[in-house]
């Protein structure tokens, strides 16, 4: 065991993984992040915690984090590499483990200009694959990034991100084995719409004797309505929305397309629970966390193993 | 040639500046015994074949030189058809060397000054208005 | 080369207010070259300041003078019997430039009338491009002569990230993803290995104010201490 997490723990025992999403409010509004975890617990092993997502500011990712763990759920540690350089990262991470974080996700950002400060600096004074490397030299040398020791060490699962339709697509696969080089222990992928060239995706990782090395997680992302596929395939930068899909919801009742979104979802989830070379699913249902308990009963995942230790 | 205004030079503003500097000029001039070091030193004479136009020497002797010895009285043809010695021919990276001790740099910064107060200066392949820039590399090919 | 812009008039109007005689110099150097601020932009520079000010009736007189650039004292020097003459000047040089001539005339407010956007390339006439952040450590021989800090919005060292899409930035369509250019870039040279290691946390080069004193020349101006026999 590298941190002892929950989530660490239900993947090596060789479990189907489900991870959860959570947006943090857009004020210091502590009740907000309780009430949505009452639609998560018990459903997911896990909930990532986003970071200033689309470069619009938040509750900070740990303070989230530390409310989660308050109410009794594990958190997934979102840090980006826009907003922080390497030594306000090593502060939050000592921060973050001493009060209980256990899982971390290694990010790059999206670009500032999408975000509600567009002038704002960057930062990146690291990249997202530099922050893993730095995070298991933490963990696995006990040092800092700089070579000094460090006194009480931060046990954390590095988990990352990889976009199996990000271009050039014949890099993509590459680009994992670097992460994993680079000490990732599992990812997430972006939302997958696209089952074909996932399929082929994963094939090639297993091929590579990569998914032996490292937890894949399927991201999906339930479809609300026509409105929100067709926005999510022209404006959301790396997503690949087939116009099957589109044409699928256009077909039913606007008051069912919900439902419909929803069983296009666990159609997904049951095959990658079938794919070889997939640990697991990461469920993001941005801003509508109370379909959750629905989706995680219609795919079968429940009941969530309860781990020891 | 392009100059941006047909005036006639301002005679009396050249004859001060050369009045100014006629030490220098006086001296140099005297000096250059066409020993054509300053010539190794350039790096453009030495990247165009040794060329003689590139000749540090060359390029003040022919351009404030030659205003000096007609003590001005220079036109603005004259000025037009000199001005890519000192401009195009020389980018005053100040490398030349002298073993006289002439300020070859100072002159050909000299000798740009008073073109400059003329309203002649150097002219980028891609300035506005240009000649060159009129009939120059046009994006399409065509 | 350094490229820069003219600012915007009603910008240069506010600077100039509090004065009566300004001087504007301009530069034979690069900005010359990237049209914004050799001895044609200053006298286009100074009409249209005239002309304004006859508009609105401002006591302004402006004056005009260009030197072969401002980044050398040497030509700086060339100003140094008009300045009297001013009660302020401005400069069409860049960022070093004017910074070069405030240093000349420190009892002289020195007002920049173009704002140095970059280091960049001439594409075409009116057409210049960003290509160096002068970060003080190249890695141009690896990334197949693209630059990742300069040419990637994110400056990473392992992309691309997740957000490229049809080739171009997430940033603008309009960008090409430097990490896209720099895959295929390697691949067609057989070099594709040199991003497939992770490239490791920088050591930032340009974190403070860049000094560079040449070995050869260095006599000229550090004076070495004179070693002391050592006493018994």
């Amino acid at each position: 065991m590298k941190a002892g997490s929950n989530l660490e723990k239900v993947l090596s025992a060789g479990h189907f993984a489900v991870t959860g999403e959570l947006g943090p409010p857009r004020g210091a509004d502590v009740a907000a992040v309780r009430e949505k975890t009452q639609y998560l617990r018990g459903m997911v092993d896990s909930v990532n915690i986003t970071d200033n997502q689309t470069a619009v500011v938040r509750m900070a990712s740990w303070a989230a984090s530390l409310i989660l763990l308050q109410e009794g759920l594990e958190p997934n540690y979102q840090m980006v590499c826009r907003d922080r350089n390497r030594l306000a990262m090593q502060a939050d991470i000592l921060g973050a483990y001493g009060l209980g974080i256990r899982n971390m996700l290694c990010l790059s950002g999206d670009h500032q200009k999408f975000g509600d400060h567009p002038k704002s600096k960057k930062v990146f004074d690291i990249d997202s694959m530099q922050l893993i490397s730095m995070v298991k030299k933490m963990r696995d040398e006990k040092k800092f990034q700089g070579g000094e020791e460090i006194t009480v060490p931060p046990q954390m699962f590095i988990g990352a991100a990889e976009n199996p339709f990000g271009e050039p697509y014949d890099f993509r696969v590459l680009r994992l084995a670097k992460k994993i080089e680079a000490g990732a222990d599992f990812i997430q992928t972006q939302c997958i719409y696209n089952m074909d060239r996932f399929r082929t995706w994963v094939k090639q990782a297993v091929d590579m004797g990569l998914t032996e090395k490292i937890y894949i997680l399927a991201g999906v992302t339930p479809f609300k309505s026509v409105g929100m596929a067709k926005y999510m395939q022209k404006n959301v930068p790396g997503l690949d929305v087939p116009d099957a899909l589109i044409k699928r919801l256009e077909g039913v009742d606007k008051k069912d397309q919900a439902k419909e979104g929803i069983a296009m979802c666990c159609e997904q989830i049951q095959e990658f629970k079938e794919m070889k070379g997939v640990a697991g699913v990461h469920i993001m249902a941005i801003e509508w966390e109370k379909r959750v308990p629905e989706i995680v009963e219609k795919a079968k995942l429940l009941p969530r193993p309860k781990m020891e230790g | 040639m392009f100059s941006g205004h047909n005036k006639p030079l301002d005679t009396e503003k050249i004859k001060a500046t050369l009045e100014q500097n006629r030490g220098k000029i006086k001296l140099s001039q005297a000096a250059c015994a066409s020993c054509s070091l300053c010539a190794e030193s350039c790096f453009l004479y030495r990247g165009n074949n040794h060329d003689p136009r590139y000749m540090p020497s060359y390029k003040w002797l022919s351009s404030l030189g030659k205003i000096y010895k007609k003590r001005g009285n220079v036109d603005r043809a004259f000025l037009e058809q000199t001005r890519e010695n000192i401009w195009k021919n020389c980018v005053l990276c100040m490398r030349c060397y002298c073993p006289f001790g002439i300020d070859i740099p100072g002159l050909i910064g000299l000798a740009r000054s008073i073109y400059r107060s003329q309203g002649v200066y150097g002219i980028y392949p891609y300035t506005v208005g240009a000649p060159e820039a009129e009939n120059a590399h046009d994006p399409d090919g065509k | 080369m350094v490229i820069a812009e003219v600012k915007p008039l009603a910008e240069i109007m506010e600077l100039i207010k509090p004065y009566k005689k300004v001087l504007n110099t301009g530069c034979g150097g690069c900005v010359a070259v990237c049209l914004g601020g050799g001895q044609k932009e200053v006298d286009t520079l100074n009409t249209r300041i005239e002309l304004t000010c006859r508009e609105r009736n401002i006591p302004l007189e402006i004056g005009g003078f260009t030197v072969e650039r401002q980044c050398d004292m040497q030509f700086n020097a060339e100003f140094d019997r008009m300045v009297g003459g001013y009660d302020a000047l401005m400069s069409m040089a860049c960022g070093a430039g004017i910074q070069f001539l405030a240093e000349r005339f420190p009892a002289k407010p020195v007002l920049p009338a173009v704002n140095t956007v970059f280091v960049g390339v001439n594409k075409e006439i009116g057409w210049y491009e960003e290509r160096c952040q002068s970060c003080g450590d190249c890695v141009l021989g690896v990334t197949g002569g693209i630059c990742p800090v300069t040419m990637c919005a994110k400056s990473l060292f392992n992309g691309p990230c997740g957000g490229p899409q049809d080739g171009h930035c997430e940033v603008d369509k309009d960008t090409p993803c430097a990490w896209i250019q720099i895959h295929d870039r390697l691949k067609a040279q057989g070099r594709l290995e040199n991003i497939l290691k992770v490239f490791p946390a920088r050591e930032w080069q340009n974190q403070v104010q860049g000094k560079l004193l040449l070995e050869e020349y260095r006599g000229r101006y550090v004076k070495e201490e004179k070693q002391s026999p050592v006493k018994k």
